[in-house]
């Protein structure tokens, strides 16, 4: 006989329901947000779309090298940020660490890292080292560590532990048990946020142009003080193209690796 | 290969795992060199744990194991190291390196006996490639050598498995459940592989297994465990059927063989 279906806990989902209804109204409140207003007032933003209508062409010769340096700013975050990343993510997998001491240390250095945002990593370089592109890529190293570094100790959890294991038994070391137990279970989904992370590095750096870090972002902002709205708009659609050209090479490099 | 040996010893041997259950029981066992021993008993019954005690996966929470008279270390560091340095052990889901390449696997059994940057990089040294090499031809899939790990069948993958044990030049083999994920033909492959291996080299092999036919059939001592206990020690052409019993602790059903009975 097919049992009959469980009764529901209708008071919890009502609950829940009902919790999730008065904090969107409590916060839809707190910043006045409203509908009506947003309605009234949307032909305002029609304004500066039509203002920047069409992308002034004549400007592109004119990022090529500002382009190029955003490139290379992200290229040298995602390298250093990647590099360093690895340990990072590997003491911070339970089941690879080196005792509860080192996992705990390093767990919360990673939420540091990922609590701070990449504007104060860049400010803070650029007092070390002067504004310009070098704090842009400092500030980035940190920013892709984070990123990399808590998306990877998760996969890295969730290997299966029997390869490492059989390493240790024919009495490999730590070190060798990650190189060859660990990591080659793990390499994809590595390269996979290494690529996203180089994503994130692209469009990063447009806003940490705004604090003088050098690249696209900083002619971004200098055009927009003017405001030459349809220089802008060029520059948007740059940054566009590029992340979608990234992000094509990067899926067909994944898709290989698989 | 002069100091090649393989006795082990166990002695008041116990594991409690920490969720309380009972692993091993006050265990003594002694294990000449170059013995073929087949390790039965029903799942839950100390078979893994009494493997794994050998080379310290599994630590003994009370006595002691010895091999070659020197007791295993039982926690992580060098001397364990050094010890399962001659250890070799193959599993029942093989645990290759599956993206890589068939000798790169083999030469990981080589691991704790060539410099540690060296290993890093994988710049082997040609003695230990051409232990890898051997110990593939022994297997007798030398061809594979620079195939990808993950598109071998089963049992070519268990080959491999055997093969990076003997890169280890083992003065032990661990077996645990090498035949359980194959089908009944590779089974006796495998099963008939380990033998030669014994009787070639004079390893001293432990193997789990679960079917009663196979123990009977390559066996040469029989140790049969019962929650941790040991409950029969004796020559493969002797144990009866009544042993079996005793040791699963009921009948066995037709289930505990691999070949269907006529």
């Amino acid at each position: 006989m097919f049992p009959e279906r469980p009764a529901r806990n209708w008071p919890l989902i009502i609950a829940t329901a009902g919790f999730l209804a008065a904090m969107t109204w409590w916060s839809a409140n707190g910043i006045g947000f409203s509908l009506i207003e947003l309605l009234c007032n949307i032909t305002g933003g029609g304004r500066l779309i039509s203002e920047s209508w069409p992308p002034d062409f004549s400007f592109l010769p004119r990022l090529a090298d500002p382009f190029l340096e955003t490139l290379n700013i992200a290229v040298i975050g995602t390298v250093i940020g990647g590099i360093l990343s690895v340990p990072v993510a590997v003491l911070a997998a339970r089941n690879l660490t080196l005792g509860r001491v080192v996992w705990f240390t390093d767990r919360n250095f990673m939420n540091v890292l990922r609590t701070l945002p990449d504007l104060f990593w860049a400010m803070l370089f650029a007092t070390a080292v002067g504004f310009g592109p070098v704090a842009g890529a400092l500030a980035l190293s940190v920013f892709t560590i984070a990123v990399i570094s808590k998306l990877w100790s998760e996969s890295l959890e969730s290997i299966d532990m029997g390869l490492p294991e059989a390493v240790r038994a024919v009495g490999g070391t730590w070190l060798q048990m990650l190189r060859f137990g660990a990591v080659p279970q793990a390499m994809q989904t590595y390269v996979s946020y290494a690529l996203y992370a180089f994503e994130l590095n692209v469009r990063a750096s447009m806003v940490l142009g705004l604090v003088g870090a050098g690249g696209i972002g900083m002619i971004l902002e200098t055009q927009r003080a003017n405001f030459e709205y349809e220089r802008v708009a060029l520059i948007v659609l740059v940054v566009l193209v590029a992340v979608l050209i990234i992000e094509e090479i990067s899926e067909a490099i994944r898709s290989r690796l698989a | 290969m002069t100091e090649q040996r393989g006795r082990i010893r166990f002695s008041r041997a116990g594991v409690t795992y920490p969720n309380g259950t009972v692993g091993m029981k006050n265990l003594d066992l002694e294990i000449e060199p170059g013995e073929f021993i087949v390790i039965v008993g029903s799942s839950g019954a100390g078979k893994s744990t009494l493997l794994r005690a050998v080379n310290g996966l599994n630590p003994l929470t009370s006595g002691a194991v010895e091999i070659d008279g020197r007791a295993v270390p039982q926690r992580e560091g060098r001397q364990l190291r050094e010890l399962r340095k001659r250890i070799g052990m193959i599993f029942q889901d093989f645990r290759l390196v599956k993206r890589e390449s068939v000798l790169t696997n083999v030469l990981i059994g080589r691991l704790a006996h060539v410099p540690g940057w060296r290993a890093m990089l994988k710049l082997w040294p040609q003695r230990d490639r051409d232990l890898a090499v051997k110990a593939l031809e022994r297997v007798g899939i030398p061809e594979k050598a620079w195939v990808r790990a993950s598109s071998l069948s089963g049992g070519q993958q268990q080959r491999v498995g055997i093969a990076r044990a003997l890169a280890q030049e083992p003065a032990i083999i661990l077996a645990d459940e090498p035949v359980a994920s194959l089908d009944p033909v590779t089974t006796h492959q495998i099963m008939r592989d380990l033998v030669r291996i014994n009787r070639e080299l004079g390893i001293t092999t432990l193997v789990n297994l679960h079917f009663l036919d196979l123990a009977r059939q390559y066996g040469r001592r029989i140790i049969g465990l019962r929650d941790g206990e040991l409950v029969y020690d004796g020559s493969a052409k002797t144990v009866t059927d009544g042993d079996f019993r005793e040791i699963y602790g009921r009948d066995f059903t037709e289930d505990d063989l691999l070949e269907e009975k006529e």
